[in-house]
């Protein structure tokens, strides 16, 4: 093997005929490929020095065999130039500004040189010259030259591939001459290196042909051959050389020559590319278009996107997800199935040598076993039932096992899209039976998962650096974090915060046996002292429960969601128990929710982890899932159609209000109509009049939220408004469009408008502006709506479906252009942001220095909390 | 009241679900086959030796008829086929065509011989159809589901749905805003229609007001008052009275007027001739601009066979007027909308937009697969002149090359004229699966562009589509379901009785000479 290399500097040029010669390996002249025994025919081409495709055949130029011969250029002696398309229009503009006669560029001495100056300039500070070159070829436009006094005439330019001056067709060889004769200095100031790239070599007259290891020829089942479309494209163009050639020589009549020669130009043009516009695509036989050059490079399934940045990788799995709870966040459930098949490699040394011989010994239909073993001299040897015997006893030190997965293992774990680091976190390995993974719910915040049949993807990490990584940089628990908004993305939800909720709100009293079962999932090793002793019996609060999983040493003092922000604070005596005060891990007063432990906003988790550490703040978050379900299990919950009934007087109340309401609307209808109604400040009158009734409506239906909500509320213990205070699910919105009014329905912020001529739906009079006739559902969605507020809620529930259907396509395509534009940033350890070429982004990462992770929702000191803590005794670090 | 129960058991029968398609379809086989034989009319020859003595050769085309399904076994026989049978057996559901055909030597008009020309894939069913005519005991004893409501076809085996196509009305005015380099203009336009071919005619109302039209094979646009007086209004009083009798408009017409650079129907045409041929002589840029004009701007005006006509024919003469005073109603409903006299139309409007349903896609794809086998029976005739052989039909019809190119589209769903998803797999997933499948309605527009108000649920859809039912993502809106009371007509090919009708009615014909 080579010594690796390393690369310093990559230099773009054009291939020069000469350079296309020494490089080939043959000269190819035969359009055919194989002979009738099917060996490649010399100098075809298929020629053996091109490199080998076929097995026990060795390559003549290398020697090597297939696989190891990367291939050989040969080459194609073109009997006539032609022009190359992919630099057809520079040519153009070449041509525009240089002499026709003498071949210079058509700017004076001293411009020319100061155009030269500024190039070099810019090479020199790495700065783009686009710009100064396009200005060059703006200005180069003499209608004579300034050194031989040539009159200069109109290049036209005859896509693809044609030049006409003053009406006259350029031919390749006359365009080539001209190319030839400019001055190495002119060529600079095109931004050229004419050592590298000297404009004539964009008119080809030697075309390389490219190793048969480019373009392999497949053989079909039928025994048949069937070429590569390159190599197709290849024969056509020596067919047609050869033609022009013979013509040529035999003296054939000038149109002829030409017929052939834009023939020739023809196939070499689709060669390099089959989509140019105004040529006809080179088909194949079937009549699909060929695959050439170009097409093989470009686009999504091209080499570059499709090939080179698309990574493929082993030791990968997919499966549909489920939910387990009593997983711990950092864990992860792997079917039995899939562990058996995916390994982690084991070097055997003195230290694990019995360990690892067992696992070999249980072989590859035992699990825990092992499916593979690599021999010293590198030999690998599939683990079988009948040798696995055999094969653990002559287990070495320095061997190489691939042991099955097990529990403890550490597994990378991805959901797509991988719009966040968060995407792909790692986890521990549980392996269970069925055909699932499992997640604890938690954990779905940040892959945006649900259990509706969504697949993830599983990776096993194979080398010492990627399990080191794996296991203290994408540990879910390391993720608890957000780097978004440097707060808590995981956390509980739903059942959880409604179960928390209900333990800890008020004084709930719990006898022993209900609080040791409600406690049953819990780490603990017994109960504090009761609260309160009843007639001898032992009770303890809900608090008090709660307080068993909270860490020692825990201080915090917040406001619940549930707060209501009074004007006056009564803190500790807070008659909704919003004022939440924790001293050394023990809940002293106020409700967990939502803000305790919510994902996005989970207040005592954030502190575990910016205060303590991330073990503890998992261990939490475990707990208080299992406690929080457990809880709930206890008292039950559950919904249904009866809990939205509200009594008949507030169902007249709301009628009533909806009513008045309309009769508004028709009042600023008529006020409108009979010109009353003064235009609000930049509104015309009709738009004065729609925000008039849309605030109306609005109102109406707030009024009749607040009714049905104030019902339903004062029951204290209705399930649908449990969950909205406490933030578990739900809004007191949907309360009341279940109980008491839907409302306005609108398209794109507007009353529905569109329709029939003057009106929206033929129910309605034409010119109806009223209410019922624009989208107003006064029902609620439990009495039912009825068909035109159907039909209206349709239209508005259209718009949203829209909505996501098209967010989602859009937002993909801005990921992918802020991570192009994005991907090389890097935070130097001196806090500066940089890109590749160590040139300076930001001085100060963000401009403030501040990881928006490790920061306090976003800033980078917390004083409140500083404060707090020295002022209850500095006991937090 | 009404009693509604027996309204609503009008509408939901299992009858009605796919009674779309079987009515378009019946219509096809009824009527449209036999219109594309007759656009056709004959097949020309190039047959016509003047040395030795042979007359001109062409074909006359009589009376098409579909046969009813039937498998054709190896040995020979013909069976009667039932799409049971055909969906297990992997076969098409198709029955033989038979056309009528007669060589004309000269002027010697052979007898009519029928032939087989091809076999036409059958809807399940339809009139032809095998099923059609039994009860549902006898559907289950030839092992039909008696509850399948039909309405596809069965390629090969499997069951094919051609999906109805929402379009945009064709020859309906349509006036919207447009941007032409930042400013405001006003364009009507119109998708002229005629048989298979669809052009796009614009008129728009530019900057200085100046009203210009553009349609296909002309670049750019045409002075629309030049372009009037070559259909043959030469004064401007003609011309201002076919755009509009308002004063306020003919204001605008005024400065048009001053812009039109021919003021006689021979200098207007030679302008357009210039236009459309440039370079060439004289007499062809004449030629050309006749051409052009007859073919290419408003096609749907034509008279029959306006192909076969010459150039000086009156019948012409009258559709290039027709399609002046045409002109003249899009000019007026561009100034109409400058004046904001009215609104832009709502192209989202189900008024403005019209179903293709298997029938008339059925029709599209026949003309064109008929107008191969035409081409292919001229070569086959010419190659029998060729090696002196005597002519026959029956030799000289090759019934595969239809039949071949009826059925490649109907199972891959590429149609003619290179759109695709046309005819897709009939979903059996379950029984509501397959019903909603039969229902489904699908827009032409592109799903990768956002096309909001495309995909809005419309208020003139109640009754027709379903508000409830379209997919979640990328065809959210686009592609659409019926809903349970939804009728479809099959449209009225008989243009005569509705103009009498609307005469009647007190429609003022436009211009004597118009509607007789």
């Amino acid at each position: 093997m080579t010594s690796p290399k390393r690369i310093r500097k990559i230099r773009f040029g054009l291939l020069s005929p000469a350079e296309i010669r020494k490089m080939s390996v043959t000269k190819i002249i035969t359009a055919d490929t194989y002979d009738d025994d099917g060996y490649p025919i010399d100098m075809g081409l298929m020629d053996p020095r091109l490199g080998v495709i076929d097995p026990g055949l060795r390559c003549r130029t290398c020697g090597g065999r297939p696989g190891e011969c990367p291939g050989h250029f040969g080459h194609i002696e073109l009997a006539a130039p032609v022009i190359h398309v992919g630099f057809a229009r520079l040519l153009r503009k070449i041509l525009r500004t240089t002499c026709r006669k003498c071949g210079r560029l058509l700017l004076d001495e001293k411009t020319k040189t100061d155009y030269l100056r500024q190039i070099k300039l810019s090479q020199q500070y790495g700065q783009p010259i686009d710009e100064i070159v396009k200005n060059v070829f703006k200005d180069a436009k003499s209608t004579t030259c300034p050194y031989c006094g040539e009159e200069q005439k109109e290049i036209k330019f005859e896509k693809p591939t044609g030049y006409l001056e003053d009406g006259h067709k350029l031919m390749p060889t006359d365009v080539r001459d001209r190319l030839e004769m400019i001055p190495d200095d002119d060529i600079e100031v095109f931004g050229m290196d004419p050592k590298n790239a000297r404009p004539e070599w964009m008119v080809l007259t030697v075309l390389p042909v490219p190793p048969v290891t480019v373009r392999p020829s497949i053989t079909l089942e039928s025994g048949q051959r069937s070429e590569d479309d390159l190599t197709h494209k290849l024969v056509d163009i020596i067919r047609i050389n050869q033609r022009f050639q013979e013509n040529r020589d035999a003296g054939a009549p000038q149109l002829i020559i030409e017929d052939l020669w834009e023939l020739l130009q023809y196939h070499v043009t689709t060669y390099m590319d089959n989509a140019v516009s105004g040529v006809p695509p080179a088909r194949h036989r079937s009549g699909r278009p060929l695959k050439t050059l170009s097409q093989r490079l470009k686009g999504k399934e091209g080499r570059f996107r499709g090939s080179l940045s698309g990574k493929r990788v082993n030791f990968s799995a997919r499966t549909v997800i489920s939910p387990d709870p009593n997983l711990s966040v950092n864990e992860v459930g792997v079917p039995m199935k899939i562990a058996r098949e995916m390994t982690v490699p084991v070097t055997v040394t003195p230290f694990n040598i019995e360990a690892v011989r067992e696992f070999v010994r249980r072989g590859s239909d035992n699990w825990p076993g092992a499916n593979y073993v690599k021999r010293a001299d590198g030999r690998r040897l599939k683990i079988t039932d009948k040798n696995c015997a055999e094969l653990a006893e002559a287990l070495e030190v320095g061997w190489k096992i691939d042991r099955q997965l097990k529990d403890g293992d550490i597994v990378l774990f991805n959901r797509q899209p991988s719009l966040h680091r968060m995407s792909i976190m790692s986890h521990f390995v549980r392996v269970m039976p069925h055909k699932t993974f499992r997640l604890n719910p938690a954990v779905c915040a940040p892959y945006n998962a649900d259990f509706d049949g969504d697949e993830m993807n599983l990776h096993v990490p194979q080398t010492m650096e990627a399990l080191a990584e794996a296991r203290i940089l994408m540990l879910v628990q390391e993720n608890i974090l957000s780097p978004r908004f440097g707060g808590p993305i995981i956390g509980g939800l739903h059942d959880h915060i409604s179960g928390i909720y209900l333990l800890t709100k008020g004084y709930r009293m719990f006898s022993e046996a209900d609080a040791l079962e409600i406690l049953s999932k819990v780490k603990l090793h017994e109960l504090p002292e009761p609260a309160e002793v009843r007639d001898g019996v032992k009770y303890w609060t809900g608090k008090q429960i709660f307080s068993q999983i909270l860490p020692k040493g825990l201080d915090m003092t917040y406001q619940a969601k549930i707060c209501e922000n009074c004007d006056v604070c009564k803190k500790e005596e807070c008659e909704r128990d919003a004022y939440v005060v924790i001293r050394d891990g023990d809940l002293k007063c106020g409700t967990i929710d939502e803000k305790a432990i919510g994902a996005f906003s989970g207040k005592i988790l954030d502190r575990i982890v910016k205060t303590m550490d991330v073990q503890t703040a998992s261990a939490f978050l475990d707990e208080v899932t299992r406690l929080a379900i457990r809880a709930i299990t206890h008292r039950g919950f559950s919904y249904g159609i009866s809990d939205t009934d509200i009594p008949r007087e507030s169902v007249a109340q709301i009628t009533e209000i909806v009513l008045n309401s309309e009769k508004q609307v028709r009042k600023l209808i008529e006020a409108h109509d009979r010109g009353e109604l003064e235009a609000l400040p930049g509104r015309t009158l009709d738009e004065t009049l729609e925000m008039r009734i849309m605030q109306e409506l609005a109102k109406a239906r707030d009024a009749a939220g607040a009714i049905a909500g104030k019902f339903l509320g004062s029951q204290g213990d209705n399930s649908a408004v449990i969950m909205a205070r406490s933030g578990a699910r739900g809004s007191f919105l949907n309360l009341t469009q279940m109980a008491g009014c839907v409302g306005q329905q609108s398209v794109r912020g507007e009353r529905i408008m569109r329709g029939y001529g003057d009106r929206t739906l033929p129910h309605f009079l034409p010119g109806d502006r009223g209410a019922d006739a624009r989208g107003f559902v006064e029902s609620s969605y439990k009495k039912g709506l009825n068909p035109t507020e159907f039909f209206f809620h349709a239209m508005g529930g259209r718009e949203g479906l829209v909505d996501t259907a098209v967010r989602t396509s859009q937002s993909g395509y801005l990921q992918r252009r802020l991570v192009n534009a994005l991907q090389d940033l890097e935070v130097k350890y001196d806090g500066s942001v940089r890109e590749t070429r160590g040139v300076i982004v930001q001085f100060m990462y963000g401009e403030d220095g501040v990881d928006p992770m490790k920061s306090d929702y976003g800033e980078g000191v917390n004083v409140p909390r500083i404060v707090e803590s020295v002022v209850n005794g500095g006991e937090s670090k | 009241m009404l009693d509604r129960t027996e309204l609503s058991k009008a509408y939901f029968t299992r009858k009605k679900i796919a009674q779309h398609h079987i009515d378009s379809f019946n219509v096809f086989l009824e009527q449209g086959l036999q219109k594309v034989i007759d656009e056709q009319g004959f097949i020309e020859t190039d047959i016509e030796d003047i040395e030795h003595n042979i007359e001109p050769v062409k074909v006359k085309l009589g009376k098409i008829r579909v046969g009813n399904p039937v498998v054709r076994e190896a040995d020979g026989s013909v069976e009667p086929l039932f799409p049971t049978e055909a969906r297990l057996r992997n076969i098409t559901y198709a029955a033989e065509i038979f056309l009528e055909m007669a060589i004309v030597r000269g002027e010697v008009e052979g007898d009519y011989i029928e032939v087989n020309i091809g076999q036409m894939p059958i809807m399940i069913g339809c009139a032809k159809c095998n099923l059609a005519r039994l009860g549902p005991d006898e559907w289950v004893k030839n092992g039909e589901d008696p509850v399948d409501p039909g309405g596809y076809f069965i390629i090969n085996g499997t069951e094919r749905v051609i999906m109805t196509l929402e379009d945009l009305a064709p020859n309906k005015i349509m006036v919207e805003y447009d941007d032409r380099y930042g400013d405001q203009i006003e364009v009507a336009k119109v998708f002229s229609q005629r048989r298979g071919y669809r052009a796009l005619v614009i008129v728009e109302r530019g900057r200085k007001s100046i009203l210009e039209v553009s349609f296909p094979s002309i670049s750019g646009r045409l002075n629309l008052v030049m372009l009037m007086r070559a259909l043959g209004l030469e004064t401007d009083q003609e011309i201002v009275n076919a755009v509009s009798d308002d004063p306020e408009i003919q204001k605008f017409m005024l400065e048009n007027l001053d812009e039109a650079e021919a003021d006689t129907v021979e200098s207007a045409m030679e302008k357009i001739g210039k236009r459309v041929a440039a370079g060439q002589a004289k007499d062809y840029q004449r030629k050309r601009a006749h051409y052009v004009i007859d073919r290419y701007l408003l096609p749907h005006l034509n008279p029959e066979n306006f192909e076969r006509l010459g150039p000086e024919d009156p019948k012409l003469a009258e559709s290039r007027i027709s399609k002046a005073y045409f002109l003249g109603r899009m000019a007026e409903a561009c100034c109409e909308l400058a004046l904001k006299r009215r609104a832009p139309d709502d192209k989202d409007h189900y008024s403005n937009k019209r179903l293709k349903l298997a029938g008339d896609l059925m029709e599209d794809l026949f003309r064109v697969s008929f107008n191969r086998l035409t081409r292919d029976i001229k070569y086959q005739l010419e190659r029998a002149n060729m090696r002196n052989r005597e002519l026959y039909m029956i030799t000289a019809v090759r019934a595969d090359v239809l039949t071949e190119r009826l059925i490649h589209p109907l199972a891959t769903g590429n149609w003619v004229g290179g759109r695709t998803g046309v005819s897709q797999l009939l979903d059996r997933i379950d029984y509501m699966a397959m019903l909603s499948h039969l229902r489904r309605v699908i827009s032409p527009l592109s799903r990768a562009q956002p096309h909001f108000e495309a995909r809005d649920l419309h208020a003139t859809q109640w009754g027709r589509i379903c508000p409830s039912e379209t997919p979640e993502g990328p065809n959210c809106g686009l592609v659409k379901n019926f809903a349970m009371s939804v009728e479809l007509s099959t449209g009225v090919e008989d243009e005569e009785s509705i103009k009498k009708i609307m005469l009647e009615a007190g429609v003022r014909p436009l211009r004597r000479g118009v509607v007789e």
